[in-house]
């Protein structure tokens, strides 16, 4: 037997052989013979890939390198594994780490690395209009605008996975939806009126952001991550805010952390209300649905009183805030607040104590345990299958170590432990709220950064999940950007959840989990 | 007195408190609306929402709408399943290419008469992609003729009103 690179010891505190340069990560490298075996030792126990991805001549090496970013549970430390590669293609991890499936797709589609022994190697974010052997994210492409066919043929389009057997039937659905929702495809296989298969292709919004964002400053590129995904703004534009800030070592004023941290709880309260809503509208009880759809208006309406947007665009920036919170808007919220919880309570009550609706909700679209760490699943949805993660504790950023905060777990991972696991986690970011307005602290809301290179890691709890943003400045300008939403990894989840449930029970089970297209296809 | 049999909770029917919102200003703007709808469509507007690559923000807006502070289908105004049943195409987001191919379809899948709208500003005219991308076309008018073009990132559902408010004046015009 090979001998491996023990990456375990890694995680330890102990263990640092390569001391960070900012933030929670560490970088190491791996023996490229041992490379496999080291992975796959410790798959399958409690690592999990949270990110996978690809920039050229990274530090000092020409060419191609991948990183590998590993989490392990119940630890802080983050390890990111540097692959130089000589050549343009790689070994695929994917039968170990079935997260990095999509995240190899990605890679061969944005610089044309492939993964020869990969189980799927079809296209991801480049769709059949674009030309063959075409790789945007590589720097010889200098971003511009292209032209793509018009028509695709027949022969060219791409190959869903082909289900045959006595009576089974596929369903087509999309990227077109019949309601007011973002683009995307579904391909069912059905018996009867049970799914035994789905297959969802996204990225028909690929915006071609990571790219957008090269050769741009942080404060021109900071709209960038606002527009990832429109109702996750304040999360990305912290995200990315952080990096830059980690990167240029600067330390952010207290009152600057307190109202991002107020406007990131905003967002998740908001966010949680819809996908309620949603959820109680798609089993055909709209008068049960309006008590949220009441709240989460007058949410976007204080949103616009506290930042002057619904969606509360515009206000973060690399180095703290740009503007300061009128104090009026804050005695506004703080005088909202005060009867939140149990208007929400109310609402909650007309639900739970109509049985047609919980009936719905029980036992549909149940998201094992055993996936979430194969899949990278993060948010409420992993919470609600029993796993208690959460990045506002787990890798606390800004001033989330100092709140009282808990972990709100359900075990079922059925859409109704998602609905309550949304429904307490509204009720805590109420609470922080309340907590911080009541001590937000005087002074400045943003600091003058030096200017200074290099690449940092950050990871923030949106409303949907961990989100994962790496930035490399060079010559003070973004070399790589390289984003990593929730919903990129938990969008696989549902393809596992709707299993045996029937196609009716389909949009209940894809608005339990409301993932955000725009944040997956960038 | 006759004595009316009534076991719980089966005859008495299910009522929520009235909510009433104070917002005068969006009722006449919304009667305003209606009344114009009534002259031009026949008491009812169809609007088929289209995403050709938004940030999501400018759909949940147009859901907004439907919501019960705004509810726009009392004056009028439905969102359609489908394209065939629309009178006006309301798309958000500057055109990605992988979206293009849709977005014709779905306009040739209208009937005439049929207007287009651009919601937001990278509708409108490319928005941050407007210097030229890979990934993106631009606004919508590079794909499908556009009548009506919202800005703002997103707008406001009332905006959104309002425009359309205005569209339906300028429809009424060209009518007489």
């Amino acid at each position: 037997m090979k001998p491996i690179v023990d990456l375990n010891y890694y995680f330890e505190e102990t263990g640092a052989a390569a001391k960070s340069k900012t933030g929670p990560e560490i970088y190491i490298s791996v023996p490229e013979e041992v490379f496999n075996s080291s992975l796959a030792h410790i798959a399958g126990k409690d690592v999990v890939l949270i990110g996978l991805f690809c920039l050229q001549n990274f530090n000092g090496h020409t060419g191609f390198t991948l990183l590998y970013v590993l989490e392990k549970r119940s630890y802080s430390r983050i390890v990111i594994i540097e692959r130089h590669l000589h050549e343009p293609y790689a070994a695929s991890i994917a039968a170990f780490f079935p997260s990095a499936s999509w995240f190899e797709r990605e890679i061969t589609d944005g610089f044309g690395v492939t993964f020869p022994d990969a189980f799927d190697k079809r296209h991801l974010f480049l769709h059949e209009v674009y030309p063959e052997g075409f790789h945007p994210l590589c720097k010889d492409f200098k971003n511009r605008t292209l032209k793509t066919r018009e028509t695709i043929h027949p022969d060219s389009e791409y190959a869903f996975k082909k289900m045959t057997g006595e009576g089974v039937y596929q369903i087509p659905v999309g990227p077109v939806h019949a309601g007011i929702i973002e683009p995307g495809h579904f391909r069912f296989s059905v018996i009867g009126e049970t799914i035994f298969n789905l297959e969802i292709r996204m990225f028909y919004k690929h915006r071609g952001l990571e790219k957008l964002a090269e050769g741009k400053t942080p404060e021109q590129a900071i709209c960038i991550a606002e527009t990832i995904s429109g109702d996750e703004s304040v999360a990305n534009a912290v995200a990315f805010a952080m990096a830059v800030e980690n990167i240029r070592r600067a330390e952010i004023p207290k009152r600057a952390w307190q109202i991002r941290t107020i406007l990131l709880e905003m967002e998740r309260i908001y966010s949680h209300l819809g996908d309620m809503g949603g959820m109680i509208v798609d089993v055909a009880f709209p008068k049960g649905a309006s008590h949220f759809f009441i709240l989460r208006e007058e949410i976007f309406r204080l949103n616009q009183t506290l930042t002057g947007s619904r969606f509360m665009k515009g206000i973060v920036w690399s180095g703290g805030l740009t503007i300061d919170i009128q104090p009026h808007a804050i005695t506004e919220l703080a005088h909202y607040l005060e009867d939140f919880t149990p208007r929400l309570k109310s609402a909650l009550d007309i639900v739970n104590a109509t049985s047609s609706v919980i009936d719905r909700l029980e036992t549909t679209g149940v998201i094992k345990k055993d996936l979430i760490n194969l899949l990278n699943l993060t948010g409420p949805a992993a919470r609600a299958s029993g796993e208690p993660i959460d990045n506002r504790l787990d890798h606390a950023y800004g001033i989330y170590p100092i709140l009282e905060l808990q972990k709100r777990i359900a075990e079922k991972g059925d859409v109704l432990s998602r609905f309550n696991i949304k429904a307490q986690e509204i009720n805590d970011s109420v609470s922080i709220i309340r907590a911080l307005i009541s001590q937000l602290a005087d002074g400045p809301v943003n600091v003058k950064m030096d200017n200074g290179d290099g690449w940092a890691l950050t990871l923030v709890e949106a409303a949907r999940g961990q989100n994962l943003h790496w930035l490399y400045l060079r010559n003070g300008v973004i070399e790589r950007y390289k984003v990593r939403t929730a919903s990129f990894c938990n969008w696989q989840a549902i393809e596992h959840a709707v299993l045996g449930n029937i196609v009716p029970d389909f949009p209940l089970i894809n608005k339990s989990l409301n993932l955000s297209y725009a944040g997956t296809d960038l | 007195m006759q004595k009316i049999f009534r076991p719980f909770g089966l005859f008495t029917p299910k009522v929520t408190g009235q909510i009433i919102f104070h917002d005068e200003e969006y009722e006449k703007l919304g009667l305003q609306l209606k009344d114009n709808i009534s002259s031009i469509f026949g008491r009812s507007l169809a609007i088929r929402e289209l995403d050709s690559g938004s940030d999501n923000s400018t759909e949940i807006e147009m859901v907004n709408l439907t919501t019960p502070y705004y509810d726009v289908e009392r004056f009028g105004i439905t969102f359609v399943a489908s394209p065939r049943h629309a009178d006006i195409l309301a798309v958000t987001g500057a055109v990605t290419h992988n979206m293009e191919i849709a977005v014709r379809k779905t306009y040739a899948a209208m009937p005439k008469p049929k207007f287009v709208i651009a919601v937001g500003d990278d509708a409108c005219n490319g928005g941050i992609f407007a210097g030229g991308t890979y990934a993106v076309n631009g606004g919508v008018e590079k794909v499908i003729p556009v009548d009506l073009k919202i800005p703002g990132n997103p707008p406001t559902p009332y905006d959104i009103l309002q425009a359309l408010h205005g569209f339906m004046a300028v429809l009424a015009k060209g009518k007489k």
